[in-house]
C-alpha cells in the first residue's frame, strides 16, 4: 500500500492500520488442519514448526518470495491482497483499466512478456504475483473474513481472487468493509511429496516468470490425491482441478506427468510476447511433479 | 626513502574513509547542511515526440509551500546547441526547458520548487501539460533502420582487404550479436544542491569529473568558470552516468538563481531511466576468417546503434576487435539511428563491455568450427603490436593471463563437446574469454601540505579528484604514505572540490594511475624543494621530518603535476585479462546457475589489493548482470521505458555470484607511468558476458547471440546446427 501510494497509484483518503490487531496465531482447526492468523507475518508463518512439517509446500512457496526483510513485514492477509506488478498498472501515465477503469489495457497490445496466458480479457492481462497464493490454491484453503456487521464469512480460496472480466479493478471478491482474519487449511496430505518450483531471472528477489505448486499423496505406489496450481499465468492463482482429477488414481511416472502437463496447458491463450510460458509451464509442471514424487519416494 | 610496508603502495588496507561512511558522516551531494534550502522535483514528458501546447500550473502554485513552477514558458534563456547533432561529451552543456518541443518520453519539461521535498513531489503531479503529439515518433529500432547515418564521432577503419582475407580462410563465420539498453543505476541517486552568492554559484553535486562539470555549467549559463564551484566529496557510484553534467544540475542552478535560495534536486530512481544516461542497444555483426591452424585472416565488426534526435553518442563497440588479435585484414564500422530516446552515454567499459560480447562469442564460435581449444585459439593470435594503432603495446601479458587462468580454473577438465556433461537435471559447461581495456593516463596536479608536530609529519593531499566508490581516497593516501615515508594514519586526503588542483576526474579507468602519480608528483615536489632550499643533494636519503627541521619549518606546501611521457604516447597502453566460468543449466526450465568464475587480470602495479579486488568483483558482477537479466525494455506504443524501477531492472543478487575469484598477475609497466599503474575499473566487466555465453553454449549447445540470456529465451532456443542432442 505504501509503495503504491508513493507511486501515486493508490490514493486513499483514509488509512486504517490493522496489522497490530490480534489475529496473529497459528492454531489447530476442527478439520484437522491449521488456521493461520491473518496478521501474522510471512516469515513467522513460513518458519513455524507446524507449518513446516504439515504444509511444507506452503512454507517452501512463501520462503521463495521477495526478500527476508519483506517477508518479515508482509502479513498473511496482506499477501493475499498484493496487487499485480504489471508496469502499466504502476505507471500512472500509462493506460490501465485496473488502476483507472476505461483507460484501456496498455499491456494487451504493448509489452506483455510477463503477463497472462489464461483467463485474461481484453480489459486486463495482468497476473497475480503471489507465491503463497499458488501454494494455497494447490493445497486448498478457506479465507475467513469479518464482515462490517461483525459476523464472519467464509470464502473458498479458489473464489477469493477474481478473473478480470469486465471489472479488472476488482482483484478479489472481498466486499467493502470486510477484514481478513484467518486462513483455514485442510487436513495436511502433501507433507511427504511436495515441491514449489519458481522459474525466474535471478536466484532470489524476483517474481516468477512461471511457478508451480505441486503436492501429491501417494499410497501403495498410486496417487490418491493431487494438488496442483500454476503461478504468474493468470489474474488469479491457476488451480488445475482437471489435472488433479486426472492424476488421481494414476501411477506417478514420467508419461503421466507429461500427460498432466499437456492437459494443463492445452487451453492456454498466450499473448504476443509470452508464448514461452506455454512450454515453460509444461516443463515446470513435469519437473515439480517429479521432484514432489522423488522426495521421500 | 624509507617506506612503511604496512600502509604504502601494495598494502591491502581498509578504506581510509570507511569509518566516516559507516557513521553517516561522509556527505554525499544531497546531504550537505545548507541553510535556507528548498527542494525541487522534476516533471517528465509523457509523450515520445511532439510539442507542449499549454501548461497549467495554477493548481500546483496554489499549494502550501510551493515557491515556483518553471517550464519553457518562464525559464532562463540558456545557451543551446548551434550545430546539428553535436557530440555528447563530458563537458557538454545541458540546456533544458528552452523549447516547447518534446524529444523523448521522460524528458524534463518542468520543475517545481517548494519548501519541503514532499510538497514539491506532490505539486509536480498537479502541473498539467497539453501536448500536440507527433503520431510517428521513432521508437522502434527494427523499423527505423533506413534512418541510420554515419556518426561524426567515430570514423570507419580498414586495414588490408576484408574480402581477400575471408577468401583465403579455411573457415568463416558471419553472425550478429545484440546487447540491450542498460542503465547504470548507481546506488546513489543523482543529486545536487545549488546556491548562489554574489553572482557565483556553488553546486554540491554527484559528479565524476568536477572540472568538466564546471565547464558544462559555465558554458550553459555563459558565466566565467571562476564563478562556478563544484563539490563532489563523496559519490555513491557512477559507472559513467555522472561523467557528464545532467539536466537536474542545470535545473537546480537555474531555480536557485531565480529564487535566490539554495535548491536541492534529487533525480528519483524512476527518473534515472530517462535523465541520467544509459547504454544504448547495439547490434553488432561479426565476420571472421581463419585458417585451419587457427591463424586469423580477417575480422570485421560492424555496429548499428541509436542516439537521440538532437545529440550524438556512439559506443565504440569495435575497439577491441581493432587491436586485440593479430589479424591483417580488419574493418570496424559504425552507424547510428536517431531515435526519440535520451542520448546514450558511456557506461562502464563503453565499447569493451558490449563489443567483447560480440568478439569473444564469435571467437568461441570459430574455435568450435576449427575444433580448437578456445584458449589455444586466443594464444595463436596473440600479438605484441597494436595493429589498429600501429604502436607496440607497453606491456601485454594476455597469454600469461590465459594460461594461469586455465590452470587455476581446471580448464583441462572442460567438456570437449556441447551437451557432453550432465549431472541430474543439470547440463554443465565451461566457457572462457580474453579481455583488454585501454589504460589511459592524463595530466594530474595535486597539492601536499606538510605539517610537523612532535617529530611526526602529517600530510594533507588536495586534488579535485573524486572517489566514486572505487577507493581513490585510500590509494592516494597510500601513495603519500609511500613517497613521504609516513604511516597512512598521518595522511589526510581532501578531494572533489574544484578549488583544488585539477585532475581528469574518475572515469575511463584512468583514475588510479592519474591520481596516484599526481600525489606522487606533489610529494616529490615538496621533498625536492625542501632539499634544494638547504643545498641537500636530491639523492640523499633523508626523512621528511628531518628535512622540515633543517628548513626550520613546521609547515610547508608544494604542488606537483604528473603527465604522460613521450614513451607513453608512442605505445598502446592496456590492461589485459582472461575470464573462465562454469555454468550449470537446467535441462528443462531455462534457468541456470553461475557455479564459479575465475578472472585473471594484469593491470600493472596494484596499489591496494583489497580495493582492487572489490573493483574486479564489481566488474564481474556487472558482466554477469549483462547475461543474467539486465535490460531496459521499450514500450512499443508509447516509447517510454516499461522497465521502470529496480523491481523491473534486475541486477545480480548475492546468490547469483556465490563463487567468484580474482587473480592479479604482477606486471611491471614502466611506460604506462612512473608508478606502473593501469586501470582495472573496467577490465573486470570486459568479456565476462562472453565467457558466460560460451559456457552456456558448452553446456547446452545453444548459441545465444542476444543479451540478456533469460529463461524465457533459453527455454525456446534451438540447438546450434552441428550439435547433437
Amino acid at each position: 500500500m505504501i509503495d503504491l501510494m508513493k507511486e501515486d497509484v493508490e490514493r486513499p483518503d483514509e488509512l486504517i492500520e490493522v496489522a497490530s490487531l490480534d489475529y496473529k496465531n497459528i492454531t489447530s482447526n476442527e478439520k484437522g488442519g491449521l488456521t493461520l492468523g491473518a496478521m501474522l507475518n510471512n516469515s513467522n508463518t513460513a518458519n513455524h514448526p507446524e507449518v513446516r512439517t504439515k504444509y511444507p509446500l506452503l512454507s517452501m512457496a512463501m520462503l521463495s518470495a521477495a526478500s527476508v526483510q519483506l517477508r518479515n513485514m508482509a502479513t498473511n492477509g496482506g499477501n493475499l491482497l498484493q496487487r499485480t506488478r504489471c508496469p502499466y498498472f504502476f505507471e500512472t501515465s500509462m493506460p490501465c483499466n485496473k488502476r483507472e477503469p476505461g483507460t484501456g489495457c496498455g499491456a494487451l497490445n504493448g509489452m506483455n512478456a510477463l503477463h497472462a496466458i489464461f483467463g485474461w480479457s481484453e480489459k486486463c492481462v495482468a497476473v497475480n504475483p503471489s507465491d503463497m497464493c499458488v501454494a494455497l490454491a494447490a493445497i486448498g484453503a478457506t479465507v475467513e473474513v469479518l464482515q462490517a456487521d461483525g459476523s464472519p464469512r467464509m470464502i473458498e480460496f479458489t473464489d477469493f481472487h477474481r478473473l478480470p472480466g469486465e471489472q479488472p479493478e476488482k482483484d478479489t471478491n472481498l466486499m467493502p468493509g470486510e477484514l481478513i482474519t484467518a486462513i483455514h487449511l485442510p487436513e495436511p496430505v502433501f507433507s511427504d511429496h511436495y515441491y514449489y518450483l519458481k522459474i525466474r531471472e535471478r536466484a532470489s528477489y524476483a517474481f516468477a516468470l512461471v511457478s508451480v505448486a505441486a503436492g501429491l499423496q501417494i499410497q501403495d505406489g498410486v496417487i490418491t490425491k493431487a494438488g496442483l496450481a500454476l503461478g504468474s499465468v493468470a489474474h488469479k492463482p491457476w488451480k488445475l482441478t482437471e489435472v488433479e482429477n486426472y492424476l488421481e488414481g494414476k501411477i506417478p511416472n514420467p508419461a503421466n506427468f507429461e500427460a498432466a502437463a499437456g492437459l494443463a496447458l492445452k487451453d492456454a491463450r498466450p499473448l504476443e510476447d509470452n508464448k514461452y510460458k506455454v512450454e515453460m509451464g509444461e516443463k515446470a509442471i513435469v519437473r515439480a511433479l517429479t521432484q514432489a514424487y522423488e522426495r521421500n519416494a | 626513502m624509507k617506506t612503511l610496508k604496512a600502509s604504502g603502495v601494495g598494502a591491502a588496507i581498509n578504506r581510509v574513509e570507511g569509518r566516516l561512511k559507516v557513521m553517516g558522516m561522509a556527505k554525499y551531494a544531497s546531504e550537505f547542511p545548507v541553510e535556507n534550502i528548498v527542494y525541487a522535483q522534476g516533471i517528465n514528458s509523457t509523450i515520445a515526440k511532439g510539442e507542449i501546447i499549454s501548461v497549467d500550473t495554477s493548481e500546483a502554485e496554489k499549494l502550501d509551500g510551493v515557491l515556483a513552477v518553471i517550464t519553457h514558458k518562464n525559464s532562463e534563456k540558456l545557451k543551446t546547441f548551434e550545430e546539428e547533432m553535436p557530440e555528447l561529451t563530458t563537458t557538454s552543456k545541458a540546456p533544458v526547458l528552452q523549447s516547447p518541443k518534446v524529444r523523448y518520453y521522460g524528458e524534463f519539461i518542468g520543475v517545481v520548487i517548494a519548501e519541503t521535498f514532499e510538497q514539491a513531489q506532490y505539486a509536480a503531479r498537479l502541473v498539467k501539460f497539453e501536448y500536440k503529439k507527433d503520431p510517428e515518433p521513432t521508437i522502434l529500432f527494427d523499423e527505423s533502420r533506413s534512418k541510420a547515418y554515419k556518426p561524426k564521432s567515430h570514423t570507419d577503419y580498414l586495414r588490408g582487404d576484408m574480402a581477400a582475407g575471408l577468401a583465403e580462410a579455411d573457415e568463416t563465420l558471419d553472425h550478429t550479436y545484440s546487447t540491450p539498453i542498460e542503465h547504470h543505476h548507481p546506488m546513489e541517486l543523482h543529486a545536487v544542491i545549488a546556491s548562489w552568492e554574489n553572482a557565483k554559484v556553488t553546486a554540491y553535486a554527484s559528479q565524476q569529473i568536477v572540472e568538466d562539470s564546471i565547464i558544462a555549467i559555465s558554458d550553459t549559463f555563459q558565466i566565467p568558470k571562476k564563478d562556478v564551484r563544484v563539490i563532489s566529496a563523496y559519490v555513491g557510484g557512477g559507472f559513467g552516468s555522472k561523467l557528464n553534467t545532467e539536466r537536474h544540475v542545470i535545473l537546480a542552478v537555474m531555480a536557485s538563481k531565480m529564487l535566490k535560495r539554495p535548491v536541492q534536486m534529487t533525480v528519483t530512481r524512476q527518473q534515472m531511466f530517462t535523465n541520467t544516461g544509459m547504454r544504448q542497444h547495439n547490434e553488432q555483426r561479426m565476420q571472421i576468417g581463419a585458417k585451419k591452424d587457427g591463424s586469423l585472416t580477417a575480422l570485421s565488426h560492424d555496429t548499428l546503434s541509436h542516439t537521440s534526435t538532437y545529440q550524438e553518442y556512439q559506443e565504440p563497440c569495435g575497439m577491441m576487435s581493432k587491436m586485440l588479435y593479430k589479424v591483417p585484414n580488419n574493418e570496424i564500422k559504425y552507424s547510428l539511428i536517431p531515435m526519440n530516446f535520451q542520448t546514450p552515454f558511456a557506461m562502464r567499459a563503453p565499447g569493451e563491455a558490449t563489443g567483447s560480447f560480440a568478439l569473444e562469442s564469435a571467437m568461441d564460435e570459430m574455435a568450435w568450427k576449427l575444433k580448437m581449444d578456445p584458449v589455444d585459439f586466443r594464444i595463436k593470435n596473440d600479438t605484441q603490436i597494436d595493429l589498429g594503432a600501429g604502436k607496440p603495446f607497453s606491456s601485454r601479458l594476455l597469454t600469461e593471463c590465459l594460461r594461469i587462468g586455465a590452470d587455476k580454473f581446471g580448464w583441462e577438465n572442460r567438456p570437449k563437446e556441447p551437451r557432453a556433461k550432465q549431472e541430474g537435471n543439470w547440463l554443465i559447461g565451461y566457457g572462457m574469454s580474453a579481455a583488454s581495456r585501454n589504460a589511459p593516463y592524463q595530466e594530474t596536479s595535486a597539492k601536499v601540505i606538510l605539517e610537523l608536530e612532535d617529530d611526526k609529519v602529517y600530510a594533507t593531499i588536495q586534488m579535485d579528484a573524486t572517489d566514486i566508490g572505487t577507493g581513490s581516497y585510500t590509494i592516494i593516501a597510500q601513495t603519500a604514505s609511500e613517497y613521504l615515508g609516513i604511516p597512512v594514519e598521518q595522511v589526510t586526503v581532501e578531494l572533489g572540490d574544484s578549488n583544488f588542483p585539477i585532475t581528469p576526474g574518475s572515469g575511463g579507468s584512468w583514475g588510479a594511475a592519474s591520481y596516484c602519480n599526481g600525489a606522487r608528483a606533489a610529494c616529490e615536489s615538496a621533498i625536492g624543494k625542501l632539499k634544494e632550499n638547504k643545498n641537500i643533494s636530491q639523492d640523499e636519503d633523508i626523512v621528511v621530518a628531518e628535512l622540515l627541521k633543517q628548513n626550520q619549518l613546521n609547515k610547508f606546501e608544494a604542488e606537483g603535476t604528473a603527465a604522460p611521457s613521450e614513451e607513453f604516447e608512442k605505445h598502446s597502453v592496456f590492461s589485459f585479462g582472461a575470464n573462465f566460468s562454469e555454468v550449470w543449466v537446467d535441462k528443462d526450465t531455462g534457468m541456470y546457475r553461475i557455479k564459479r568464475m575465475v578472472s585473471v587480470g594484469s593491470a600493472g602495479k596494484i596499489i591496494n589489493p583489497k580495493t582492487a579486488y572489490g573493483q574486479m568483483i564489481g566488474g564481474l558482477t556487472m558482466g554477469a548482470g549483462m547475461v543474467l537479466a539486465e535490460q531496459t525494455r521499450i514500450e512499443p506504443n508509447f516509447g517510454n521505458f516499461i522497465t521502470r524501477s529496480f523491481a523491473d531492472y534486475h541486477v545480480p543478487v548475492n546468490l547469483d555470484m556465490a563463487n567468484i575469484d580474482v587473480i592479479f598477475l604482477p606486471e611491471e609497466d614502466k611506460i604506462a607511468n612512473k608508478m606502473g599503474i593501469k586501470g582495472i575499473g573496467e577490465l573486470g566487466i570486459t568479456s565476462v558476458a562472453a565467457s558466460l555465453a560460451n559456457a552456456i553454449f558448452n553446456a547446452t549447445g545453444k548459441r545465444m547471440r542476444e543479451l540478456p540470456i533469460t529463461p524465457e529465451k533459453l527455454i525456446v532456443a534451438p540447438l546450434e546446427p552441428g550439435v547433437t542432442a
